[in-house]
């Protein structure tokens, strides 16, 4: 794999203008990946999710250089028809449509062609592949006091073109003061084995509120990593939600950082697995300063012979006095090869704090169901009943009513 | 309506029911008196078709054996099972259970299924008989209800449900006089000369409410007497020792 790296790696230089500048920046940023290569079991953020044997397992051939210089046909039978919305489509990773028909134009301001020019600290080798390949990644700012007035729809398109390559997208998203912004990331892939990478970086200014809702619905056979950086100033509210159910393997990583106080944090998530799907949701969720909040609750329903992971990560500075922290996960497994795990973690340098953390997970109790069957119900139905309750407990905390009612369709729990 | 005939049942090889006989005719009401551990439960769960017991013998209900009916089955032939202890179902409106239940019955005898309307209009007369908080129908099935809300709740099902014979397990414990009156009143007004009652409980208060036709007291999963609403008085005056 090393050899193709650097062909394609070479390649990518060859065929993009980049400056000198981005040339060295990305020249770093390779030999680090090298160097560490993919992430596998013995680091202790990947034991339960060993990339390194998964992707070997999954995708023959993996290829890194990515042509960019067509442009791809967008399916538009897939966009978002009940919801009206601003519209920034990728297919096999290149922007292909960027639409803000919605909003007042000297409110936002949109670069799409911003090339990496310093490298953010970090040992995630993820990161590393990422500033490496990204060619042109894209931003959004929110100019202070304006809140969208629509929902930005990022539509994540891959098609059957694309086979067995290491795709790499790079979206940053600035919140200035007393902004806000919905934003739903919706994933449609009819492609296979591809490696798909992606790195968010939100920056939440004093009063503002991010709400993010990551849907991963439709049944492929990709494997994806998203990391997601959160920084938070004071008095801002982030809200994310996870459907973490179509893609063979997929790791949400969330970084959130309560830099200002009163800031707060939601983080809810829903795996929906079967087959041999393996998902896992992986937050840090940092407590810099006092007086700050956050919220997480996952659930899962896993059949087959699916694997889910949540390790949940909470962390108060010695400063950070009055944080309260909570998380919660549960999972349903449907028979006995399913497997979840759950790894807690808390830890905690000031006194006057308020943390809790728990974890269950079982069967589906068959009192509730016999329960639900003397009433008429037959075995597929109140299974379904007591699933989809179980689940909609996590999809009501959505605040966005609108949102709320698509993720409701789109998992089918309309009642 | 219902006939049981040496109806015999085991769990992991212990006996639970041991050759009971039992026939309820339409528009009976029977009452089961009996100690604790004297199978009052497995044969309310067994006439249900909950799974896990090893039984023999017949039950027939309307002359046909339902052995083999799954529990849905049984429902929709009108076989109605009031919980000792309802389920608390998080996440399910209860409102859309009750449409959810009463729907399935219907489109299985044929009847055409209620819209949410007409849904609506039939719940909140038949909450209101029941004085039941029509809020409470908002939220979460028996979520945070407390014990008598959900005895209550099960009553609301059964008027809703209307179904041919009802088994009460133990629907008395935990209630106060008030609830236990309105309980018992939700009973009285669904008495009618098609519809039979099964009233399984330990104490004769019930029946102050409730007169049965006929009392059994069911002692080591049979029944050893049998009577009319007086033996439950006597019962109460004796307590279950001096029948052994």
């Amino acid at each position: 794999m090393k050899e193709q790296l650097k062909i394609d790696f070479e390649k990518l230089l060859e065929t993009s203008n980049f400056s000198k500048n981005n040339i060295e920046i990305k020249r770093k940023n390779f030999d680090n990946f090298i160097e560490k290569g993919f992430p596998n079991r013995r680091e202790e953020n990947w034991k339960f999710s060993d990339l390194n044997q998964i992707i070997s397992k999954n995708i023959k051939n993996l290829s890194f250089y990515n042509d960019l210089s067509k442009p791809n046909k967008i399916d538009q039978s897939i966009y978002i028809d009940s919801l009206e919305h601003n519209k920034l489509v990728f297919v096999n990773g290149r922007i292909e449509k960027i639409q803000f028909d919605y909003e007042e134009k000297n409110k936002i301001e949109i670069l799409d062609d911003l090339v990496l020019e310093k490298s953010n600290n970090t040992n995630n080798s993820l990161l590393f592949l990422n500033n490496a390949f990204v060619s042109k990644y894209f931003k959004l700012i929110v100019k202070k006091n304006y809140s969208l007035q629509k929902p930005v729809v990022i539509y994540n398109i891959t098609n059957k073109d694309l086979v067995s390559k290491s795709i790499n997208l790079k979206v940053d998203i600035f919140l200035e003061e007393n902004s806000s912004l919905k934003l739903i990331e919706f994933s449609n892939d009819k492609s296979t084995t591809n490696f798909i990478n992606i790195n968010y970086n939100f920056d939440v200014q004093k009063n503002s509120i991010l709400k993010n809702y990551k849907i991963d619905n439709n049944s492929n056979s990709n494997i994806k990593y998203c990391f997601n950086n959160i920084s938070q100033d004071t008095n801002s509210v982030s809200e994310i939600f996870l459907l973490s159910s179509g893609s063979e393997f997929i790791k949400n990583e969330i970084n959130c950082n309560l830099n200002g106080k009163y800031s707060s944090a939601f983080v809810n998530g829903v795996f929906n697995l079967n087959e041999t799907k393996h998902h896992e949701i992986k937050t840090n969720i940092n407590h810099i300063v006092e007086n700050t909040k956050s919220y997480q609750l996952i659930k899962g329903i896993l059949e087959d012979t699916s694997k889910a992971v949540y390790q949940g990560k909470i962390f108060v500075d010695s400063k950070a006095q009055k944080t309260d922290g909570y998380q919660l996960s549960k999972a349903i497994l449907l028979n006995d090869n399913t497997e979840f795990n759950a790894k807690p973690e808390l830890e905690i340098y000031a006194d006057d704090v308020k943390c809790s953390h728990g974890s269950a997970s079982g069967s589906l109790n068959e009192d509730s169901i016999f329960y639900l069957m003397s009433r008429g119900l037959n075995y597929k139905e109140a299974k379904k009943l007591l699933i989809n309750g179980f689940l909609l407990d996590v999809v009501e905390k959505i605040t966005d009513s609108e949102i709320k009612n698509l993720i409701k369709n789109i998992m089918s729990l309309k009642q | 309506m219902l006939k049981i005939k040496n109806l015999k049942a085991d769990i992991e090889n212990r006996s639970i029911l041991n050759n009971l006989n039992l026939e309820i005719k339409p528009g009976e009401v029977h009452a089961i008196m009996g100690p604790n551990g004297s199978g009052k439960s497995t044969l309310s769960n067994i006439l249900s078709g909950k799974k896990g017991y090893d039984i023999s013998g017949e039950i027939l209900f309307e002359n046909k054996n339902i052995f083999e009916l799954e529990t849905e089955e049984r429902a929709h032939k009108g076989i109605f099972l009031a919980f000792q202890y309802p389920l608390e179902i998080p996440g399910v409106n209860t409102n859309i259970f009750l449409k959810t239940s009463l729907n399935a019955i219907r489109k299985a005898r044929g009847e055409k299924e209620l819209d949410a309307i007409e849904f609506l209009k039939l719940v909140k007369l038949k909450a209101k008989e029941l004085k039941f908080d029509e809020e409470k129908l908002n939220r979460q099935l028996n979520v945070g209800f407390s014990g008598g809300e959900k005895k209550k709740n099960e009553i609301l099902q059964m008027s809703i449900l209307n179904p041919k014979l009802s088994i009460l397990d133990e629907t008395d414990s935990g209630l106060d006089i008030d609830a236990l009156k309105t309980v018992a009143d939700g009973v009285n007004s669904l008495r009618k000369k098609d519809n039979s009652f099964l009233i399984i409980t330990h104490y004769q208060r019930l029946l102050d409410y409730i007169k049965p036709d006929y009392v059994h007291v069911l002692m080591n999963g049979k029944i050893i007497k049998s009577g009319g609403p007086e033996l439950a008085l006597e019962l109460e005056k004796k307590g279950y020792e001096n029948f052994n």
